[in-house]
């Protein structure tokens, strides 16, 4: 058999413990059965807040307010009560925490051109918690627009008879074009922006998670050689010691890109649980299909196996960044701390390009993150849909440029003394433990 | 010819010197051990000879070679077994076994072969088929002394081989290893059990703040000393 094959198949075994298996399982399920309940009890909570009518005017517009504001998903429970402090503090309403008062004359109000107003009234809980407050101020935004465009409608009817209200409510609609890479196209900038959003929502989630992952294996693996004095036998053997590294390398890639497959199946069910934003986002994808495509918003399979080439190299550059931390730790207990120079530009490239445009960041910045090598990953999926291909290219470039440095470097540490005698401690306790 | 000689052996730390113009050599099939202290710069020696470290000065040549220049081959003839080693928690005795001798000897019969001899000498049996997280500190080192000479390593370097072991299987060790010198195969062993030095070694090389302070047979070594009993050369020796 092949040794390099001897050796990675002892690397995973060693990597691939029942503890991390049953870990990961459990990660998986705890997000489905969170996303699973926490979706079930939004529905259930969104059944049973409606919204209590008080209508004081009793009167054709309000009997058509009434009908408009059932129209949409929000039930609508008439109350006999005239004021709203009564109405709150009866034990029928007791769960409800959304009111309309209707007041006494609006139609007339309206008739005669007078402004008149319409009562919402929103009951906060002083235990209040999670998404509730939110999904209520939604159902209560959606509400008093659709009441709104019903009281406009009854006022233009009398007013302009002959005109349809809804011309003259817009009589010059907007129209919204998106410009990408001087091709126009006729598109609700809210559906390309959610769109792109949708493609690159997880994707760097993922690669956050695979390089840290990766990164801690790696980092484990050197140093509990190093402390059970594996290594040591390994290093005294008739292989080539660029085969030791490569071949953790090679382990630690497998064990964590399998791991974050399974973390983002179960972030997946999590987040499509909650807010049902993959079937979202894909049915808006498939609205404004037509004029993405023409946008070249669509990832080719040469796009896809661009951002994956960019992903592989971070992820390359990270895993020798992090062999060479393994080398330098004092021990497995020091690997946390040990991560840290590798979290610092890791948490910068992930989190900056999210809260600065880079296109028009100051050349500083710019060269910050574009120095570190893991930016590159995170900003290729945009880069390809944009069309950048050739600054995803050099990306790639630069990212394999780092890799073989790093790696050359954790070679020659991983051939020399400095394996066994570099660590990161106190220089008084260095000669002592030489000497043993 | 001398399966290993070192001349003016000298390593540093920084501005540490652990071994400071060391001097000796071994005879192909001698059991041969280095004695001293605690620090006095034994491991470093071992490791420099299993080419795991780079001599700062002098040379060690085994069977000819020399350990920096042809360090892949010199590789290739010995086994070092460190002090206090561990073994790969998650695989099983054979794994390991299969696993080592592939490393080592890199042809699938040769492993073979050399893992079954391997798990005789072992002695652990069936319990070879249970992780290495599961055995006794007893057990894990007949496995990696198991390990060590399955091979057939024309050196053999041991580093405290029957540290930490019970009576009975510190004695089995070394009576595997009395068997496998008889056969040819050379031993550099470091030890702090006198007893153990004795019953095994044809000489000894004893050691004290790098350098070398004697270096003869037992026998020779008490007669020196005028006394029977070895730890008292080594103690007059050292201080």
């Amino acid at each position: 058999m092949n040794i390099f094959a001897v050796l990675l198949r002892k690397e995973i075994k060693e990597l691939l413990t029942r503890q991390l298996v049953i870990s990961i399982a459990a990660m998986i399920f705890v997000f489905y059965v969170i996303g699973k309940s926490v979706g079930s009890h939004s529905r259930a909570s969104g059944a049973s807040n409606s919204i209590v009518v008080m209508d004081l005017d009793r009167s054709e517009l309000s009997a058509r307010l009434l009908k408009a504001m059932g129209g949409g998903k929000t039930p609508i429970k008439p109350s006999a009560f005239t004021d709203i402090a009564p109405a709150m503090a009866a034990p029928e309403h007791a769960a409800e925490n959304s009111f309309l008062v209707i007041p006494v004359g609006l139609a007339r109000s309206v008739e005669e051109g007078r402004p008149s107003r319409l009562e919402f009234y929103s009951r906060f809980r002083k235990d209040a918690s999670g998404m509730g407050p939110a999904m209520a101020a939604s159902r209560i935004r959606k509400v008093s627009a659709l009441a709104a465009a019903e009281a406009s409608a009854y006022a233009l009817e009398r007013k302009a008879p002959g005109l349809p209200p809804a011309f003259l409510r817009d009589p010059a609609p907007a129209e919204e074009y998106v410009v990408i890479d001087g091709r126009t196209e006729k598109v609700p900038l809210g559906q390309v922006v959610g769109f792109i959003q949708s493609q690159s929502y997880f994707f760097p989630i993922a690669v956050f998670f695979i390089v840290i992952l990766s990164a801690q294996m790696i980092m484990t693996a050197v140093a509990t050689e190093k402390e059970n004095k594996t290594l040591e036998t390994l290093l005294s053997s008739p292989v080539d010691r660029r085969l030791l590294v490569l071949s953790k390398l090679t382990a630690s890639s497998i064990i964590a890109a399998a791991l974050s497959v399974a973390y983002m199946l179960g972030m997946r069910s999590f987040m499509g649980g909650i807010t049902g934003a993959a079937e979202s986002a894909s049915a808006s994808a498939a609205a404004a299909g037509p004029a993405l495509a023409k946008l070249g918003l669509v990832i080719t399979t040469q796009g896809y196996l661009v951002i994956g080439l960019s992903v592989l190299f971070c992820i390359l550059c990270a895993l020798s960044m992090a062999f060479i931390l393994g080398i330098l730790s004092e021990d497995v207990k020091s690997i946390q701390a040990m991560l840290m120079p590798l979290m610092m530009p890791l948490m910068i490239s992930y989190l900056m390009p999210i809260f600065i445009d880079l296109s028009t960041a100051g050349w500083g910045i710019k060269a910050l993150l574009y120095a570190i090598p893991f930016t590159h990953a995170f900003m290729a999926p945009q880069n390809v849909m944009m069309g950048n291909f050739a600054r995803a290219g050099w990306g790639i470039a630069y990212q394999a440029a780092v890799f073989a440095v790093f790696v050359t470097l954790a070679a020659r540490l991983f051939s020399g003394d400095a394996l066994l005698t570099l660590r990161l401690r106190l220089p008084g306790a260095r000669k002592k433990a030489a000497a043993q | 010819m001398d399966a290993l000689k070192i001349s003016g052996l000298v390593k540093k730390y920084g501005d540490f010197e652990a071994v400071a113009g060391l001097d000796f050599s071994v005879r192909e099939g001698e059991i041969f051990a280095l004695v001293g202290p605690n620090g006095v710069g034994k491991s470093t020696t071992l490791k420099m000879i299993s080419t795991i470290l780079t001599p700062t000065a002098g040379a060690i040549s085994v069977f000819g070679l020399d350990t920096v220049r042809d360090a892949h081959a010199v590789r290739g003839m010995i086994s070092y077994l460190p002090e206090e080693a561990g073994a790969y928690k998650n695989l099983s005795g054979h794994e390991y076994l299969d696993f080592m001798a592939m490393v080592f000897l890199r042809d699938s019969r040769k492993a073979a072969e050399a893992a079954a001899y391997g798990a005789r000498l072992s002695g652990l049996g069936p319990r070879l088929g249970d992780k290495i997280k599961t055995y006794s500190k007893g057990m894990a080192r007949k496995l990696l002394l198991a390990r060590a000479v399955m091979i057939r390593p024309r050196l053999a370097i041991l580093d405290e081989p029957t540290s930490g072991l019970d009576i009975v299987n510190g004695y089995e060790i070394r009576k595997t290893i009395k068997e496998l010198a008889a056969g040819g195969m050379t031993f550099l062993i470091s030890s702090h059990n006198m007893t153990e030095i004795e019953f095994l070694s044809g000489r000894i090389g004893v050691i004290n703040k790098g350098r070398l302070l004697a270096c003869a047979a037992p026998a020779a070594l008490k007669a020196q000393f005028s006394t029977e009993d070895l730890e008292e050369v080594f103690v007059r020796l050292t201080q």
